[in-house]
């Protein structure tokens, strides 16, 4: 019932006489739920206002590092925090919150933090269908990555086509992917398809700093960098788990292609998380709330702060929506150069664009709840009455991407999901290797001359920043969505292999 | 670098016999960090002033700004002239940074570092030796 820490000493496991070692990089005692869900106790931390709960297989949760453990039960002190902190199986350390984070807060009694959101407000997925095959496209890969590479900026100081005044930015952060449907960078069918329609309301620009708006002025249809990416990918038949589903999410198999987006609102959503550290820091002591982690700075969701920083967080995700949706405009644009047909007779629709750092109001069994992601996706099961008619029969899309090398997946939320985790499930591989480890294993130019013998083309602007996002540095992603799968938080749809990548 | 502090990020550690040159350290690690400084122009130029009575939160505002300005002006770092003194009870820092807009044609980028954390952040005096710990979130 109980797994040992560090010391790794023997314990039994459930109630079938079995018998193994669980050696867990922590000294709290963790208990099993089920195979799939463990449980860490009040009693383990003082001022734990609820058990932590950690969605893993047991070599998973062997893996997972120190800070998972430490500061999920550091989650669980916030106040007015709702039934568990919980934590899915691609968890890491991460500032103030473990990356795979899910914590949900009492709008009245609870608290809203940025180490909730991550400093990249709405980093998220975005996948787009096409009906080429990998027979159309293997011909023109190099000229279609090149085209690609040239039409979504990357990497450091990138500055995208869209030129933006602080009049029209304030749109941008009002409006998110609307504000690009009527500048002509998409379809409105797209709005559909993005969590939330591509614009939350409450965004309010007065909310946020001169400092975020000229970070962000420029950077608008920009991937970044570090673990962020385009990625031209192909769904062959044998890894099609769910057709039916998949046929209703435009996913017919045969080899076809798609192509997946990971970025987020950039420096400017960066900006927005130090501005309101900064504020909650101050705030409070005025509200006497004591946490154990500076980066768990929060102040009430109610407060003027808490206020505050929502309208301002609203702005920066309406505007990482917007940045997705000006790069599937130039997405759109690169395929239909390369192969002579408008995107729209390529059947290049969106399958799903899903955020996983956010703070949402969403109602539960509680009743109205600030639930944060951090590092999670929304996973709403069929027939939530948040979810537009097209997804209903479905569940919402999920998107989680794997490493540059190993894979992606397609999933779709449960009714399990919304009864346990918040509607929540997890978002990606999660990082096993540290960037500096990573560095020291393999030379960018080499793992790049690596993947193109495994049928990988590969452009990256920097070659340091290409050999940290080395597939090894990253956990299983097909082990990680199995836990996942198996404890009924999420249904696998489609594995989705990578053949192009673009990184900064 | 630090390797095993940030898994997901980056980490360093800077060092100095005084605090201005654990000061010089750490901007010479965020240059770096960004791009090869050897193959960055000094086309673009300009001065901060900061003052703060307490070192860390100077250090870590610098440093920001450092962030700042590459995003805001879209520029990387070839160097930066900084000089740091402790008057009236604050210590006063200047920099003059030189730098070039963006170029990856001309210049070996690196990293776009985001922003600087709190995250196990410290600046500490060890006998006569000044160590700052800082976690860039990339």
């Amino acid at each position: 019932m109980v797994c040992a820490g560090r010391a790794g000493r023997l314990e039994e496991m459930g109630g079938n006489g079995r018998v193994a070692e669980m050696k867990l990089n922590t000294d709290m005692k963790v208990n099993r739920i089920t195979d799939q869900v463990w449980e860490i106790p009040m009693s383990e931390k003082a001022g734990m206002l609820v058990p932590a709960r950690i969605y893993a297989t047991s070599t998973i949760l062997q893996s997972m590092d120190s800070g998972v453990f430490d500061q999920v039960t550091n989650v669980a002190c916030l106040p007015g925090i709702r039934r568990y902190a919980l934590c899915m199986p691609d968890g890491h350390w991460g500032y103030g919150f473990p990356i795979g984070g899910v914590a949900a807060f009492d709008v009245d009694g609870g608290v809203i933090s940025p180490g909730g959101v991550g400093y990249d407000v709405n980093c998220g997925m975005r996948l787009i269908r096409t009906d080429l095959t990998l027979e159309d496209v293997q011909p023109h890969l190099e000229r279609l990555m090149t085209e690609l590479f040239r039409r979504v900026p990357a990497g450091v100081g990138a500055s995208g086509f869209v030129r933006l005044d602080h009049a029209t930015l304030d749109s941008v952060m009002t409006k998110g992917a609307r504000w690009c449907i009527e500048q002509g960078y998409g379809w409105h069918r797209d709005l559909g398809r993005i969590e939330e329609g591509g614009c939350i309301a409450g965004a309010d620009p007065e909310k946020v700093s001169d400092h975020a708006v000229s970070r962000g002025i420029n950077q608008l249809g920009t991937l970044g960098s570090g673990n962020h990416y385009l990625e031209v990918q192909v769904v062959s038949n044998e890894r099609v788990f769910d057709r039916e589903t998949a046929a209703a999410l435009g996913i017919t198999g045969h080899d076809q292609i798609v192509v997946m987006v990971h970025c987020g609102s950039r420096g400017f959503g960066h900006q927005v998380a130090t501005d309101y550290l900064k504020v909650f820091e101050k705030a409070m002591r005025r509200y006497g709330i004591t946490v154990k982690d500076q980066q768990l700075a929060c102040a009430p969701f109610r407060s003027l702060e808490g206020q505050d920083y929502f309208a301002a967080m609203n702005c920066a995700a309406n505007t990482a929506f917007a940045n997705r949706q000006v790069i599937t405009h130039q997405i759109r644009e690169a395929f239909a150069t390369v192969f002579g047909r408008s995107a729209e007779e390529l059947g290049m629709e969106l399958v799903y664009d899903v955020a996983h750092n956010i703070a949402k109001v969403e109602r539960y069994q509680e009743g109205e709840l600030v639930v944060h992601r951090k590092g999670s996706t929304r996973a709403f099961g069929p027939g939530s009455p948040d979810l537009p008619d097209a997804f209903k029969q479905t569940g919402q899309p999920v998107i989680c991407g794997g490493s540059m090398e190993t894979g992606s997946y397609l999933l779709v939320g449960t009714e399990r999901a919304m009864q346990e985790t918040f509607g929540s499930t997890m978002h990606g591989s999660g990082r096993t290797m540290s960037r500096a480890q990573a560095k020291k294993s393999v030379r960018g130019e080499q793992l790049q001359h690596q993947m193109k013998q495994k049928g990988i083309v590969v452009k990256a602007v920097s070659m340091s920043g290409l050999a940290e996002e080395a597939g090894f540095a990253y956990k299983n992603i097909s082990e990680v969505v199995e836990t996942v799968d198996r404890a009924g938080i999420t249904k696998r749809v489609a594995e989705l292999r990578p053949i192009g990548n673009i990184k900064g | 670098m630090l390797d095993d502090i940030a898994l997901a990020d980056l980490a360093f550690e800077a060092e100095g016999d005084s605090l201005e040159n654990l000061f010089r350290g750490a901007t010479q690690a965020i240059i770096e960090i960004l791009a090869n400084p050897a193959t960055i122009g000094s086309a673009w130029e300009r001065t901060i002033h900061r003052q703060d009575v307490d070192a860390a939160t100077l250090l870590f505002d610098w440093l920001s700004d450092l962030v700042y300005w590459k995003d805001a002006a879209g520029v990387v770092y070839r160097d930066v002239q900084l000089s740091l003194a402790y008057r009236a009870g604050k210590w006063e820092l200047e920099a003059r940074m030189h730098g070039a807009p963006v170029d990856p044609v001309t210049q070996e980028l690196r990293s776009d570092v985001k922003g600087v954390t709190k995250h196990l952040y410290d600046l500490s005096q060890r006998g006569s030796r000044w160590y700052a710990r800082v976690v860039l979130d990339v």
